[in-house]
């Protein structure tokens, strides 16, 4: 077996507010395997763009701090790594692209202009009359059309779905062997979405880079993803590989997010299962198990004993007292 | 044969674009280009598209939120382009809309008890015990706690928000509700809850529904019939298990081949439409979609389909549907 590209033990980080130090992520642990893609998913407020970017080094400080937990990237140890280190890694062997690309890209700077400056940043001995080619050769990569005219456009001028690509060009170009992708589709049209992910899957199986895809969407998890971490209020509740937890959901929580999306094949007007209850706030978490509130299932054990992450079946784990007498 | 409670007849709405110094105007946006549609009582009908297509407007037309270019909407059979103010501020009770972001459409300055006392005083109606108990009862009704009543729109949660915003729209019992993306920026555990809020209140209301939306597993299991926008036209609508299980337009087909499944086993062959919507400023000529048209014959670049009768109650402006291959999607 091959070592993952990205191994994280134990990661534990939150941030310092005015009301004190509150833990956003704790012990959170995975890996992903070259050319797999890791989906991280839960609602709004769960912790995972924090995670990505406390294994991209780029949680906000002060405040911002990772309190426990290692992160291994081939091997090295990227939680101890000091800043200049990282920043070999960080763009040209991890790369990230985010949500809302058009505060990702820069409004007065042309696509060229952009695109030339990550070049010049991975690859400083390309001569500069080589960089446009490579440009044009990324752009082509991504599949924007007319890459030439692009290259002296502005991002104002691109629909959503070309600023995407675009972004999604400039994080390859340092050929990266992990692609950190956070909600990469949330904002765009379901016709253009689905061109994306068919972009990242091609762009995947053509260099065989590991992906990490941080959304809240479980039809794109579905059609993407290896293996998924479903997370709640900064934990693990359950981690599977794809097939296993749209077959056999196991933690109440993932049982609960997949009965109450609307489904294609459902009867309509009809009401849907919900989970009763909010997300609760992370400085006030339930003692226990962190889903207990509002899970229908919780017993006195649950409001007592955070409950570990057990193993149901090799490869599946759930973090639930009463996992064996449920999903069944 | 059913009046139905609103219908748009060939609504119009374009914005000016104006360019130059002198502003002059050099062309229109046609957002809504001649739309025609029916909702009746007690029914949800669904209007989907991508983003600029046009959906909003409609909305925002229907209330006259924006004024039409052209073309009639008619309510409870009045046609509301020749009704004068007092008329209006009447018909205003009937009608409602709830927005996508309800921290932007409720007044953070205001506490929850006045923004649902609002529509009362203005419509001059009740006492103000009467008008606290009417708002003590809206928010029963849209399942929030009383003490919410003196507090502020920031301390609620986006889920608990878009129940204010609903709880205002009900206030003054109207007969019809716009919901623009009302559903669309919340997680999906509170959208579940928001879903089945509305479909309780439509049923004991008798409300009807235009839900606007672009995330069609939404759409379609809130409505009855589902219209499908493209560059501010109509180009499908049926019912809508009918649309779902016998998507007749190439968009209507590509749009729903794009939904991600949750379901890992079910990844089907899908449809995957090349390039953008094109501007609405220049649409293209003869069919609007024959630029992105998988089935696009010369003729679809000079001919306009017309809306045409694929079965009772299921209409498609598509040039070729009859020869189309049958629809190879399947619903897992």
């Amino acid at each position: 077996m091959p070592d993952p590209v990205l191994k994280v033990e134990e990661l534990s980080c939150g941030f310092n507010t005015e009301d004190g130090y509150i833990r956003v992520v704790e012990r959170l642990s995975f890996d992903i395997d070259a050319g797999k893609t890791l989906g991280l998913v839960g609602e709004s407020g769960c912790g995972k763009t924090v995670t990505a970017l406390a294994i991209m080094g780029l949680l906000p400080r002060p405040s911002g701090h990772i309190e426990g937990g290692t992160v291994f990237f081939r091997g090295n140890d990227l939680s101890n790594t000091s800043t200049p280190s990282l920043k070999e890694v960080r763009g040209k062997s991890i790369s990230m692209i985010f949500q809302e690309p058009m505060t990702a890209l820069n409004p007065v700077h042309s696509i060229g202009k952009q695109l030339v400056e990550a070049i010049h940043l991975y690859e400083p001995e390309i001569h500069r009359t080589d960089q446009r080619t490579r440009a044009l050769e990324l752009l082509t990569k991504v599949g924007i059309p007319e890459p030439a005219q692009r290259l002296k456009e502005y991002p104002h001028q691109l629909s959503g779905g070309m600023r995407q690509r675009v972004l999604i060009s400039i994080a390859i170009a340092g050929n990266p062997d992990l692609l950190v992708a956070d909600e990469p589709t949330t904002a765009l049209d379901v016709t253009v979405q689905a061109q994306i992910l068919e972009l990242l899957r091609n762009l995947q199986t053509n260099h065989g880079m590991a992906m990490m895809l941080i959304t809240h969407d479980l039809g794109v998890v579905a059609e993407i993803c290896d293996e998924v971490l479903v997370m709640y209020a900064g934990r693990t509740a359950e981690r599977a590989n794809v097939t296993q937890l749209f077959e056999i959901p196991r933690h109440p929580y993932s049982q609960g997010l997949m009965a109450s999306i609307p489904k294609l094949s459902a009867p309509c007007k009809v009401p849907l299962p919900v989970i009763d209850g909010i997300v609760p706030a992370l400085d006030n978490l339930p003692s226990g198990c962190p889903f207990s509130n509002r899970c229908r299932y919780s017993d006195n054990k649950c409001e007592k004993e955070n409950p570990p992450l057990m193993d149901a079946e090799p490869g599946h784990q759930v973090a639930c007292h009463h996992w064996q007498s449920l999903g069944k | 044969m059913k009046i139905p409670i609103l219908e748009t007849r060939e609504l119009r709405r374009y914005f000016p674009v104006r360019t130059g110094i002198f502003l002059r105007k050099s062309g229109d946006v046609r957002a809504v280009d001649g739309v025609s549609l029916k909702v009746h009582r007690g029914e949800t009908v669904g209007l989907v598209g991508e983003s600029g297509c046009g959906k909003s407007t409609v909305g925002k037309t229907i209330l006259n939120l924006l004024k039409p270019t052209s073309g009639q909407v008619i309510f409870e059979g009045k046609d509301l382009s020749t009704i004068g103010r007092a008329q209006w501020r009447l018909l205003r009770r009937k009608m409602q809309i709830i927005f996508q972001d309800p921290m932007e459409s409720l007044n953070s300055r205001h506490t929850v008890g006045e923004i649902l006392e609002e529509p009362f005083i203005i419509h001059k109606l009740g006492s103000s015990t009467q008008r606290r108990a009417w708002v003590q009862e809206l928010l029963k009704k849209v399942g929030l706690t009383a003490s919410s009543i003196g507090r502020f729109p920031h301390e609620f949660s986006g889920g608990q928000r878009q129940r204010i915003g609903i709880a205002r729209a009900i206030a003054l019992k109207p007969k019809l509700i716009v919901c623009d993306e009302a559903v669309s920026a919340l997680d999906v555990s509170v959208q579940a809850q928001i879903i089945n809020l509305l479909l309780e209140l439509q049923r004991k209301m008798e409300l009807s529904l235009l839900f606007i939306a672009h995330d069609l597993s939404v759409v379609r299991h809130l409505s009855d019939r589902v219209a499908v926008m493209y560059l501010g036209q109509i180009v499908e609508e049926a019912s809508s298990d009918e649309i779902y299980q016998n998507p007749t337009h190439p968009y209507t087909r590509a749009l729903i081949s794009a939904i991600p499944v949750p379901s890992p086993k079910n990844i089907r062959d899908r449809v995957i439409l090349e390039g953008d919507v094109p501007s609405p400023i220049n649409p293209p000529s003869g069919c609007r979609f024959h630029t992105r048209c998988a089935y696009s014959k010369p003729d679809c670049q000079r001919k306009i389909p017309k809306m045409e009768e694929v079965k009772s109650s299921h209409y498609v402006s598509c040039l070729r549907w009859r020869e189309l291959p049958a629809s190879m999607i399947q619903i897992p």
